[in-house]
């Protein structure tokens, strides 16, 4: 896919032009920073992330499978003594709540790594290294027609570089 | 090189009120990004003080092993174990390194949940103290099997005629807590380091070292979408961690209370074994990041401010167990049982009053001094008391093993224990192999959260303005609908 990326020095700078860019929809936009920044976040404006269905599906799983070994390797081979039950749930509860810690948190990871596309072979077109130092990058998708309007809105918004990548 | 903070007449300002809620996130000589990766990135350069610290710690860990290939070649009767005193150094040892590996997911997910802004540039030394501590505490239940090859026993599955391990027993609690805390705390600490990873592989020219981070960075880009995914992974995790590490201490704590011998057999354990290992990893974190932030030339990132901080964290939980100690008395008293009198007897004014006075000493009475503020910003007074707090929290874990088994209820049980060579070499090795992975750690990934101190200066901007940071940690928006704002 085509696009254009522009580096910006500036962080209002750089949320002047993703405001810009949603407003004349000119393609889908990612941006590179730094640091996670509540201002990029705000400007893009994108929803809830997915991953905590993970980990509440992930937390599920694990106490349901703690509580399960627990219970039935006691039935497997019952062990009676003084008339009471073969199953002890308080003392289980210990496995049933570190499982689900253990697939909670596993299953956190895997969500990260689904939802973020990672982990990555290559790096994708548009990145460069100087946005894991203190630039900020703003990656457009966009249609041949549509690249020289793009160029025009993150140099206007004070892009220090701008450069066509496919 | 790096760069020194500014003299500290120019920081007046801030050392005069440290105690404002905001004072502990401002790092007024980190000037911008570019400081930060050049800074930071410094620190992973091989120096000859760090190969000294690396070949001291390795020859501690081959004292270890070789004091271990001696007793598994004659038996475990050289470890100093005298029935029934048959738990002593390595069960002791083994709860000391537990404790240590408390503080490092205390402070990166409790104190990220609450947003105290001191844990932002000592949290990533933490996090690998806890990993290297647990890795640490792991092998001690190996050490003290008289068969350590048949360690995997303890593993859940049916190991011998279809017979599953005893799920009602303490030591398989004790197995699944750890196990779950080696890997969530792993887990934690990998996930927190793979954007500081990308900065590295962004800055590296060593074509091989640049592909290895590559692979550890799991080509991570710094887009927006995997930092929204990100941060909300992270602080899952470490809404998990928190109640993970208030369960893992208990449950050791379990391997004591849930038998009848006095002196374990009481319900304060949980929260006492809790507070006395954040303890003990708050003192063990002192004790790694003073020397870290002088040798390292990171003062002006791991501030008097943040260390004002873990010192009140240390004096808090001091004063915990200084009351779950007191607590212990009470009942001992209270209960109107003669066993647990005779016992607390012995273990105060009896054949262990001295390990007593070092652990009431070195938990209850230095750590006091920590209320002048004078006190817990010099850094020389601060780092010998948090040696005196791994001292004190050492020989707590002596005082509740040692003393109980051996004045238990009969008395012609009564006896007494003297650790041998053996034991003293196995746990020097412990020391040796803790320090040996944290050394390697900190020379080959950063000992301080790059994109994490980033968050907490302030951004470049093209037109200055107020920015900064709210006394709870969060930024204050430079509100983009201002009017004017990008004329």
């Amino acid at each position: 896919m085509p696009g254009v990326v522009g580096a910006f020095h500036e962080l209002d700078a750089a949320v002047q032009a993703i405001e810009e860019l949603k407003k004349k929809r000119l393609g889908e936009v990612t941006v590179y920073t730094p640091t996670p920044r509540h201002e990029i976040e705000h400007a893009i404006g994108a929803g809830p992330s997915p991953v905590r269905l993970y980990t509440l599906f992930g937390g599920l799983a694990g106490a349901t499978c703690g509580y399960w070994i627990a219970i039935w390797t006691s039935d497997y081979w019952p062990l009676v003594v003084g008339g009471k039950p073969i199953a002890s749930w308080v003392p289980y509860t210990i496995f049933g709540f570190e499982v689900m810690v253990l697939f909670g948190a596993l299953s956190t990871v895997v969500g990260l790594f689904i939802n973020s596309r990672i982990p990555r072979l290559t790096m994708t077109v548009g990145y460069d290294p100087r946005f894991s130092g203190s630039d900020y990058g703003i990656w457009v998708d966009c249609s041949p027609s549509n690249c020289p309007v793009v160029e025009s809105v993150l140099r206007d918004s004070g892009a220090v570089e701008v450069r066509n990548e496919r | 090189m790096a760069t020194m903070a500014p003299p500290l007449g120019e920081h007046d300002e801030i050392l005069r009120r440290p105690n404002i809620a905001s004072a502990d996130v401002q790092l007024p000589a980190v000037k911008d990004y570019e400081q930060v990766d050049r800074e930071i990135s410094a620190t992973l350069h091989p120096t000859v003080a760090w190969f000294i610290g690396l070949g001291t710690a390795i020859f501690f860990l081959l004292l270890g092993i070789s004091a271990w290939c001696y007793q598994i070649y004659s038996g475990l009767g050289v470890a100093g174990y005298n029935p029934p005193v048959m738990w002593g150094v390595y069960i002791i040892t083994f709860v000391f390194w537990v404790g240590i590996g408390h503080a490092g997911t205390l402070i990166s997910a409790i104190l990220y949940l609450f947003r105290a802004g001191f844990r932002t540039t000592i949290y990533r030394c933490a996090e690998a103290m806890t990993v290297f501590a647990v890795m640490t505490a792991g092998l001690f239940p190996i050490l003290h099997l008289g068969r350590p090859w048949k360690f995997f026993w303890l593993i859940p599955y049916p190991n011998w005629r279809y017979i599953w391990p005893q799920f009602k027993s303490p030591l398989i609690w004790d197995v699944f807590a750890i196990l779950t805390y080696l890997t969530v705390s792993s887990t934690f600490l990998f996930v927190g380091l793979i954007p500081d990873i990308a900065v590295l592989r962004d800055r590296e020219t060593n074509p091989v070292r640049k592909r290895i981070l590559s692979v550890l960075s799991l080509g991570w880009r710094n887009s927006d979408r995997e930092w929204r995914h990100f941060a909300r992974a992270y602080l899952f995790l470490a809404a998990f961690s928190t109640p993970l590490v208030l369960s893992v201490h208990s449950v050791v704590s379990f391997d004591f209370a849930m038998s009848l011998v006095p002196g374990w057999h009481t319900t304060v354990f949980a929260p006492y074994f809790v507070a006395g290992a954040i303890y003990s990893g708050i003192g063990m974190v002192l004790t790694i990041i003073i020397p870290l932030r002088r040798f390292f030339g990171l003062k002006h990132y791991v501030t008097l401010n943040h260390l004002d901080a873990a010192a009140k964290l240390a004096l808090f939980t001091s004063m915990v167990v200084s009351c779950a100690y007191m607590e212990e008395w009470f009942v001992a008293w209270f209960s109107g049982s003669e066993f647990e009198k005779a016992f607390f007897a012995n273990r105060i004014w009896g054949q262990w009053w001295w390990a007593s006075a070092i652990l009431y000493t070195c938990n209850m009475v230095l750590p006091l001094t920590l209320f002048s503020q004078k006190l817990r910003r010099n850094t020389v007074w601060l780092f010998i008391i948090s040696i005196t707090i791994n001292i004190g929290m050492w020989f707590e874990r002596f005082v509740i093993v040692v003393p109980s088994l051996s004045h238990e209820f009969e008395p012609w049980q009564w006896t007494s224990y003297r650790p041998t060579w053996v034991d003293y070499a196995i746990l020097a090795g412990s020391f040796g192999w803790f320090s040996m992975w944290f050394l390697l750690f900190i020379k080959q990934l950063p000992v301080i959260a790059i994109s994490e101190v980033k968050e907490i200066l302030p951004p470049k901007l093209r037109r200055r303005h107020d920015h900064g940071i709210d006394s709870t940690g969060h930024h204050l928006d430079f509100e983009p609908s201002t009017p004017g704002e990008y004329d």
